[in-house]
C-alpha cells in the first residue's frame, strides 16, 4: 500500500521541481537597445536575461560583458536574428527607426522605452519587470524610487528660488529649456532657468543673452567619458554674479543624463550643491544688510 | 569578338560572381556547407534560413540594382549635360529626400515603415521639379546644375531649421538615415528599384543615338533633328525617378554616379550605349562590395554605406582634378 503513495509523493516533488525549472526557463531572453534600459533591467533582477545590447551600456560592471549588436547609428540585424531574443526593448527616439521597423516585420516582439520624466522611470521599471518575470522586485524598486523622489521634492519645495544657468555644451553655447530632460532637475531643486520658455528644448544661445539674466549659479555638468570636453570659460565674464561669487558647480553629466534609477542620486547631489549656493547667497545678503 | 564585348562579358561574369560570393559575408555565423544547403534545398537551421533569405539576399540584390541605377543616372546626366562632374545628387535629390525624411520623422513617427520611403521619394522629386522649373524660367537648361546646387542648399537649410526646433533625437535619426544603408532593405524594395531600372535602361537604349548627338553640342544635335530641350528633360526625369527611388529605400549613397561613369569611360568608351551598360555592371560590382565592407568589417557594428562611397568618391574626385591639371 505504501509504494503507490511513495510514487505519488515522488511524482509530486519532481513535478513541482519541473514547474520551477520551466518557470526559470520561461523567463524571456532580452535584447536591450540602450544603456538606460540595461540599467533598469539589472535593477529589477533581469540583467542575466540580456543576451545583446548596444554600445555604451557600461553600467553596472557586468553589463560590459554583454555581446554588442550595434550602436545608435545601426543595428546588426543578422546578429539579432542569430540570437533569437524573446523580447527586444528599444529606445523609441534613440534607436534607428528603420532598423526597428525591419525587426518588427521579421516578427520580433519589440516593446519601447521612452522615459521623459522621473515618473516615467518608475512606470517603465514596473513594466519591464512584469515583462521579464520579476514583477515583485520591480514593484519594490519602483516604489523605493517614487518614495525617494517624493522625499527630495518635499525637502526642496519651499526653498527660495535662485536663478541658474545650465551649460549643456560650450561650443556652441547650448542650454536647456522646457521639455528637456535636465529641466526637471532644475524644477525640483528650485532653480529658475531664464531660458525655460524657449520653444526648442536644447537651444543654442550667445553669451549676450546670459549677461542680462542676472545668473546666480552656473551648472556645468562634465562627463568622465568625454575627456576633451572643455567647459565655457566663465572667468572672462566677472560681470555675471555667479562668476563674481564663484558659484559654478560641476555635477557628473553621465549620472544626470542617463534616464535610470541612478538619476535620483544625481538629483539628490545636485539639489544639495545648489542649496549650498543658496545658503552662501543668503548669508551674503544678511551681511550686506547689517 | 572585339575588346569592348570581351570586357563587358568579363564584367557580367564578375557581377554574378560578386553577388554569389557576397552572400557568404556577414556578422551571423553561417558556414559554407549550411549556406549551400539553404540555397539549393531546404534549410536545416531556421535562423540561417531567415538570415540568408530575408537579410543577405535582399541586401545583395538591392546593392546590385542600386549600384546599377546610381551609376547609370550619373552616366546619363554627364552625357546629356556634357558636364563631367554632373551627378544626380547635385540636383538636390538627397537634400530633398532629407527634407522628406525629416518631416516624416517628426510628424509620422509611428508609421515610418511606409511613411519614410514615401516622404523621401516625394521630397527628392520635389527638389528636381523646382530645379527644372528654375532652369525653365531662366530659359537655360545648361544651368541645371547651378540651379541644383542652389536648391540643394535651400532645402538643406529648411531641414536644419525644422530639426533645430523639433524633437532633439530626430536630428540623429535623420542624419544617420542620410548616411545611407542597405541594412533595412527587403525583397519588395528590390522589385520596385529593379522595375524603375528596367524602364530607365530600355528608354536610354532606345534613345542612345539622340543622346550621342548631344555630345556634339546642342546646335549640332538640333541640326541632326534632335529636340534638345525635350530630350534633356526626359533624361532628367528618368534620372530623378531612378535616384529618388534608390534614395528612398537606401538613404544617401553619394558619389557612385560621379565616379563609376569616369572609370567606365577609360575602360570601354564614351558613347552612350557602351557607357550605360558598362556603368551598370561596374556600379553593381562596386556597391555589392562596399556593402560587404559595411556589414562585415567591424565586429559589433555596421558602417553606413554612404560614408564608404563618399570617402572613396572624394579621393577619386581629387584624382580627376589632378589629371585635368596635368593635361592642360
Amino acid at each position: 500500500m505504501k509504494l503507490p503513495y511513495l510514487v505519488y509523493f515522488l511524482l509530486l516533488i519532481s513535478s513541482s521541481a519541473y514547474a520551477e525549472l520551466v518557470k526559470e526557463r520561461s523567463k524571456p531572453t532580452i535584447i536591450a537597445l540602450a544603456p538606460h534600459i540595461v540599467e533598469m533591467l539589472y535593477d529589477v533582477g533581469a540583467g542575466e536575461q540580456i543576451i545583446g545590447t548596444t554600445a555604451f551600456a557600461d553600467f553596472p560592471e557586468q553589463a560590459k560583458k554583454i555581446p554588442r549588436i550595434g550602436n545608435y547609428v545601426r543595428l546588426q540585424l543578422e546578429r539579432v536574428i542569430e540570437l533569437q531574443p524573446d523580447l527586444i526593448i528599444a529606445w523609441k527616439s534613440g534607436n534607428p527607426s528603420d532598423d526597428l521597423a525591419r525587426l518588427e516585420q521579421l516578427g520580433f516582439n519589440i516593446v519601447y522605452s521612452q522615459p521623459n520624466t522621473f515618473e516615467d522611470i518608475a512606470k517603465e521599471v514596473r513594466y519591464f519587470a512584469k515583462l521579464t518575470g520579476h514583477t515583485q522586485q520591480g514593484e519594490q524598486v519602483a516604489r523605493k524610487f517614487e518614495n525617494e523622489l517624493a522625499q527630495i521634492k518635499k525637502t526642496y519645495q519651499n526653498k527660495s528660488k535662485i536663478t541658474g544657468f545650465y551649460e549643456l555644451w560650450s561650443r556652441p553655447l547650448t542650454t536647456v529649456a522646457k521639455g528637456s530632460w535636465p529641466q526637471q532637475f532644475l524644477n525640483v531643486c528650485q532653480v529658475n532657468n531664464p531660458f525655460k520658455p524657449v520653444i526648442t528644448p536644447y537651444p543654442q544661445i550667445s553669451i549676450e543673452q546670459v549677461l542680462p539674466a542676472d545668473v546666480q549659479l552656473i551648472i556645468q555638468p562634465l562627463s568622465e567619458n568625454q575627456k576633451e570636453r572643455e567647459g565655457f570659460n566663465w572667468q572672462d565674464w566677472t560681470i555675471i554674479p555667479a562668476v563674481a561669487n564663484k558659484q559654478i558647480i560641476q555635477p557628473d553629466a553621465d549620472a544626470m543624463h542617463r534616464m535610470s534609477i541612478r538619476s535620483l542620486t544625481a538629483l539628490k547631489d545636485l539639489c544639495k550643491a545648489i542649496d549650498k549656493t543658496r545658503t552662501h547667497l543668503l548669508a551674503k545678503k544678511t551681511v550686506a544688510k547689517t | 569578338m572585339n575588346k569592348v564585348s570581351t570586357i563587358l562579358l568579363a564584367l557580367t561574369a564578375l557581377v554574378i560572381l560578386s553577388a554569389m560570393v557576397a552572400i557568404t559575408f556577414g556578422p551571423a555565423d553561417i558556414d559554407s556547407s549550411e549556406l549551400l544547403t539553404c540555397l539549393v534545398s531546404t534549410c536545416q537551421n531556421p535562423i540561417a534560413n531567415v538570415v540568408i533569405w530575408q537579410v543577405r539576399i535582399p541586401r545583395v540584390l538591392v546593392a546590385l540594382v542600386a549600384g546599377m541605377g546610381l551609376a547609370i543616372a550619373g552616366a546619363i546626366l554627364q552625357n546629356t549635360t556634357r558636364n563631367p562632374l554632373a551627378d544626380p545628387y547635385l540636383f538636390g535629390i538627397v537634400s530633398g529626400a532629407g527634407l522628406g525624411a525629416t518631416i516624416a520623422n517628426i510628424t509620422l513617427a509611428d508609421n515610418l515603415t511606409i511613411a519614410l520611403p514615401l516622404a523621401a521619394f516625394l521630397g527628392a522629386l520635389f527638389s528636381v521639379i523646382i530645379v527644372v522649373f528654375i532652369a525653365k524660367v531662366l530659359q537655360r537648361m545648361e544651368q541645371l546644375l547651378l540651379a541644383g546646387v542652389a536648391v540643394s542648399f535651400m532645402l538643406a537649410s529648411i531641414t536644419q531649421f525644422i530639426l533645430y526646433f523639433g524633437e532633439p533625437f530626430a536630428t540623429n535619426r535623420v542624419i544617420f538615415w542620410l548616411m545611407g544603408s542597405l541594412a533595412r532593405v527587403e525583397m519588395s524594395n528590390f522589385y520596385v528599384i529593379a522595375s524603375v531600372l528596367v524602364v530607365a535602361i530600355v528608354t536610354v537604349i532606345a534613345l542612345h543615338r539622340q543622346i550621342d548627338a548631344l555630345l556634339l553640342g546642342d546646335e549640332s544635335a538640333a541640326s541632326l533633328g534632335v529636340d534638345v530641350d525635350k530630350l534633356r528633360l526626359l533624361m532628367l526625369g528618368i534620372c530623378a525617378a531612378l535616384t529618388a527611388t534608390i534614395v528612398a529605400y537606401c538613404g544617401g549613397i553619394g558619389f557612385v554616379g560621379l565616379m563609376i561613369p569616369h572609370i567606365v569611360r577609360q575602360l570601354i568608351g564614351v558613347t552612350t550605349l557602351k557607357l550605360i551598360i558598362g556603368s551598370a555592371l561596374v556600379g553593381a560590382i562596386f556597391l555589392i562590395w562596399v556593402d560587404v565592407v559595411a556589414r562585415s568589417s567591424l565586429p559589433h557594428a555596421e558602417i553606413p554605406v554612404g560614408i564608404i562611397t563618399s570617402a572613396l568618391g572624394s579621393i577619386f574626385f581629387l584624382f580627376i582634378m589632378y589629371r585635368t591639371r596635368a593635361i592642360t
